[in-house]
């Protein structure tokens, strides 16, 4: 009865007219950036951050969220049509997706996975809105030697279970952490690493850092790649709707796909694109004829495409119900919710619950949305994929710059930024993913701040993470995670897993 | 994307080792660690119970310094040739220079200069960056983005932000 009274709630707050444009320009910013490669949802979310400032935050929430989802749609749509990934969850999606383009059904493809996206999108909402209160929960019980150890358990999980070499984003998630000390010290009122400038003495702002980084740094890395031909034109899709045989596969690949996301999307580095690849191994693994995968078996789009909406969706479970980001996403929320002053964590559902209810309600609303818009419109989309990227950077600059200023109002930032972006572009270079080092750089101060009351608590002896019992086993999850990943026959599993 | 080794006009097996991926990743993360130690010397450190200012950014100053050194030891031990920098990387300064020149040059000028001229030498001086944009692609982008932004930022949300250069 609870959770009924809670939705309706949500829904009340979601259906404002409002909120319901803020949902609807999400989710078409959102498909946008989907279609067009060269610019993730990461980067778009970073440069409107600032936006959302001046927005309410329940409006600035539902927007951001709706870019995220978005961006699996619009992703999807490009994979299919002209075998080019927008996002890194649709990469797979392009295996079999542009097969069955390419056989003239390009139609049921693009329903398929709209109408799949759909489903996981219903499921994982409600997932959502029945667990998130028991964890809310867990997480106020929480004290501070289990908060610290939770925080360095997700941060290991994240880093190991997204791709690349684990040392590496290791030391980027430290590196982020440092970068999250600047400024001035709370506890103590001394200066840190400001290097005598006055800006730096209130800290760095987490939408200079990820639009440096993540905006600008893009833009250097796609500059410098060699110009690529994308003169693929699609064909015209002649027949939207399924057949009664891709139906009678598809749902069965839906269903599987939708529980596998929704389990991998809480995990800490699961999400998305983890999702997708993981939905696409499961469906040619458990099917009877797995030589048709590749030729455009319609379960290879089926399940990695409810599978990457699912994970998406959930994986924002940790970041509402105990403030920790699983992914880069999921800290620039965090950074949203700073922005207005709201400090992330468990009491965030008990003390705005129209803010929380109205988030997760807009999140269905989004996802109808999307069906209902994208499939009549997905012609349009294609024709955007003719804007050449030298006229897109362009604009992302722009933004960037304005953006950065907007937040601050100082130049400083916008110095600061481009500092950033040079440094974004030398660790992609370097395959040192700047993602994790958001990670670091949202939970810093709090790991910093946690650190120091449970100390406080045990008075200065560190034991007390292995004390007490729930942080024990936190930590022990935690050192668990890096003994499998070293271990040889894991790292060729996982190395295979990113593959495919 | 690589270009083939022989053609990188580095023959120096050193350098070669020096320009690998994980040489310089772990380079890197030690440069910064070692900056922080060096900046941080003076930061009181205090004790468990009472942190000062340096417990905490020295502490992951030394983690990174050994996270560094480690990246470092595989980087070097890698197999001969393993993912070096080709000479493509070294040559993709242009987008590196300007696309943060626009950056500074729209840092400098936002607040004197207003938003119009600021976003006209944005992008002027980013068009630079990348190859093959004509002189008229790149006048209509800024007129197209010149009002959108002005559209968006003035108008929309109602920024208080100078439109026109205050004389």
């Amino acid at each position: 009865m609870e959770l009924i009274h809670n939705l309706a709630v949500g829904f009340g707050v979601a259906l404002t007219p409002a909120n319901l444009f803020f949902a609807l320009a999400g989710a078409l910013i959102g498909t946008l950036i989907g279609v067009l490669p060269g610019i993730g949802p990461i980067a778009t979310i970073a440069m409107l951050l600032p936006l959302t400032f001046h927005l309410e935050p329940t409006s600035g929430l539902i927007m951001l969220a709706g870019i995220f989802y978005g961006a699996q749609y619009g992703g999807s749509t490009t994979a299919i049509l002209v075998n080019l990934p927008g996002e890194t969850s649709s990469v797979v999606t392009c295996i079999d997706g542009h097969q069955m383009a390419r056989q003239g059904r390009a139609g049921a493809a693009l329903a398929v996975a709209a109408l799949g996206s759909f489903f996981a999108g219903c499921v994982s909402t409600s997932l959502i809105a029945t667990f998130a209160p028991p964890l809310a929960k867990v997480g106020q019980s929480f004290g501070a030697p289990e908060y610290f150890s939770l925080m360095v358990l997700g941060l290991i999980a994240a880093v190991v279970l997204a791709h690349g070499s684990v040392i590496k984003a290791i030391a980027m998630i430290v590196l982020g952490l440092l970068v999250g000390l600047v400024g001035t010290d709370g506890n103590t009122g001394g200066t840190r690493f400001t290097f005598g400038i006055t800006e730096l003495t209130d800290g760095i702002d987490i939408a200079t850092l990820a639009i440096g980084v993540f905006g600008v740094g893009e833009i250097i890395t796609n500059l410098a790649q060699p110009q690529e031909t994308r003169g693929l034109a699609a064909k015209k899709i002649t027949r939207l709707w399924p057949t009664r045989e891709d139906f009678r596969r598809a749902w069965p690949a839906v269903l599987r796909g939708t529980a596998l996301g929704s389990v991998l999307g809480v995990l800490p580095g699961g999400g998305a694109t983890l999702s997708a690849f993981a939905a696409y191994a499961l469906e040619k693994r458990s099917s009877r004829s797995p030589a048709e995968f590749g030729h455009g078996a319609v379960e290879g789009v089926a399940g990695p495409e409810s599978a990457n909406n699912a994970g998406a969706q959930t994986s924002f479970i940790p970041m509402l119900t105990l403030g920790i980001p699983g992914n880069a996403v999921m800290a620039l929320m965090i950074g949203a919710l700073t922005i207005h002053g709201i400090q992330p964590g468990p009491q965030i559902m008990s003390e705005r619950p129209s803010m929380f209810w109205g988030m997760i309600a807009s999140m269905w609303i989004g996802n109808l949305m999307l069906v209902i818009i994208n499939l009549p419109l997905i012609g349009m989309w294609v024709q955007l994929l003719k804007l050449p990227y030298r006229f897109l950077y362009l604009a992302i600059l722009l933004f960037c710059g304005i953006g950065v200023y907007t937040v601050s109002n100082s130049a400083a930032a916008v110095l600061l930024a481009a500092f950033f972006g040079v440094l974004g572009y030398v660790f992609t270079r370097l395959e040192c993913e700047p993602a994790p080092m958001i990670l670091g750089f949202v939970l810093g101060p709090l790991m910093e701040e946690n650190l120091r009351r449970a100390m406080r608590i045990s008075s200065g002896d560190p034991a007390i993470f292995i004390e007490r019992p729930i942080s024990l086993g936190l930590l022990i999850a935690a050192l668990t995670l890096c003994v499998l990943v070293a271990l040889p026959a894991i790292r060729s599993k996982r190395e295979e897993a990113f593959q495919e | 994307m690589s270009l083939p080794e022989e053609r990188t006009n580095l023959p120096d097996p050193y350098w070669r080792m020096f320009v690998r991926k994980d040489v310089l990743a772990g380079l890197l993360f030690i440069a910064v660690a070692v900056l922080g130690l060096w900046i941080s010397r003076d930061y009181p450190i205090g004790t468990a119970l009472r942190m000062g200012t340096g417990y905490v950014p020295r502490l992951l100053c030394w983690l990174l310094l050994g996270l560094g050194a480690v990246v470092l030891v595989q980087g070097l031990r890698e197999a001969q040739g393993a993912r070096a920098l080709s000479s493509a990387d070294v040559l993709a300064l242009r987008p590196v220079v300007f696309v943060t020149a626009s950056l500074v040059v729209f840092g400098l000028s936002i607040e004197r200069l207003g938003l119009v001229v600021s976003i006209l030498l944005l992008i002027g001086v980013g068009a630079v960056a990348a190859r093959g944009l004509r002189p008229i692609e790149t006048l209509a982008a800024a007129l197209v983005l010149t009002v959108l932004s002005w559209g968006i930022f003035i108008v929309g949300l109602g920024l208080t932000i100078p439109v026109w250069p205050e004389w």
